[in-house]
């Protein structure tokens, strides 16, 4: 048996668990008009997918939300953006309203003149850009883009220049190449089965990382504008 | 010994009166408090997730929720300031 006994009991209640918070989302969302609210209840929608995954108990399971978690982070981001613009163009449109400048995630300025601001993020960056190559995979993207994110956020804040990558989408498809090359070479020749795992998690670290990078610098646009 | 089950319908309980309080529950006509609400539901699913031992599936989904928290109040905040109906 690949499932325990154990998870075979839990599959019904968390089926309909997930039957009815998706019920639950679905209804808000067909009842709301404002399309943020919509947005914000989509989450709760994914949710109700994750309870219906995870109702598999097995590691397929696992393999299957993480894919699930990503394309719904992508989702809400691409979805806010178009939210956003939408209404800066209606703004533009309308001659009488004015535009405000300064719109940023730290609505206040930041100000604080201390050693330990200037040496501890690079430090901490490089920890976790470390480790998250250490662990490889899709954690260890998630880890080390987070450092990057932690790094361009704590050098924006402090009105400080940026070393700038432009090159960040050439990253992406050599990561796609890797993963292809990795998965590819899994049915071609079996084995060699540790080489292309390895292929194939290198290029989600290079992936999964670019992209929380890039949400970093969606951020520090915002700190630009101040 | 603590049941495992027990941590499994509480996370159900959350998850159900989360997404509750999210759809209809008090002062959701302010996207803050609609945002806050979907936590709820969210620490239940964790709960699901660490009976189930997922654990690779329960960090990512820490991590993204905190993102798409980020992500939804940059959307608020904007939007707010730009004067739009939110």
């Amino acid at each position: 048996m690949f499932v325990p006994q154990a998870f075979i009991s839990m599959y019904l209640p968390a089926i309909y668990a997930g039957l009815i918070v998706g019920f639950i989302g679905t209804m808000a969302i067909a009842i709301n008009r404002r399309e943020l609210h919509i947005l914000i209840l989509t989450d709760i929608v994914g949710l109700a997918m994750i309870f219906v995954v995870s109702a598999v108990g097995t590691d397929l399971a696992e393999a299957l939300i993480l894919p699930g978690l990503v394309v719904e982070l992508a989702e809400t981001l691409a979805i806010s953006e178009i939210l956003i613009t939408r209404e800066m163009r209606k703004i533009e449109q309308d001659p009488r309203a004015n535009l405000a400048k300064s719109s940023s995630i730290f609505p206040q300025a930041f100000s604080l003149d201390m050693e330990i601001m200037t040496t501890a993020p690079n430090f901490i960056a490089l920890v976790l850009i470390g480790y998250g190559i250490f662990l490889t995979g899709f954690t260890g993207g998630a880890v080390a883009g987070g450092g990057i994110v932690l790094y361009a956020l704590s050098k924006k804040a402090r009105g400080l220049p940026v070393l700038m990558l432009d090159g960040i989408a050439g990253v992406s498809g050599i990561a796609w190449c890797l993963w292809i090359i990795g998965f590819l070479l899994f049915f071609v020749a079996p084995q060699y089965w540790l080489l292309s795992l390895f292929l194939a998690a290198c290029g989600l670290l290079l992936k999964v990382a670019s992209k929380v990078g890039l949400i970093g610098l969606l951020m520090r646009e915002d700190i630009d504008n101040e | 010994m603590i049941s495992v089950s027990l941590f499994f319908y509480f996370g159900i309980f959350l998850a159900i009166v989360g997404s509750i309080a999210t759809a209809w529950g008090p002062g959701v006509s302010d996207p803050v408090v609609r945002t806050f609400n979907t936590e709820i539901a969210s620490i239940g699913v964790c709960l699901v997730l660490l009976c189930y031992n997922h654990v690779l599936a329960l960090l990512t989904l820490l991590a993204t929720t905190v993102i798409i928290t980020l992500i939804l109040f940059r959307a608020i905040i904007r939007l707010e300031e730009m004067g739009a109906d939110v």
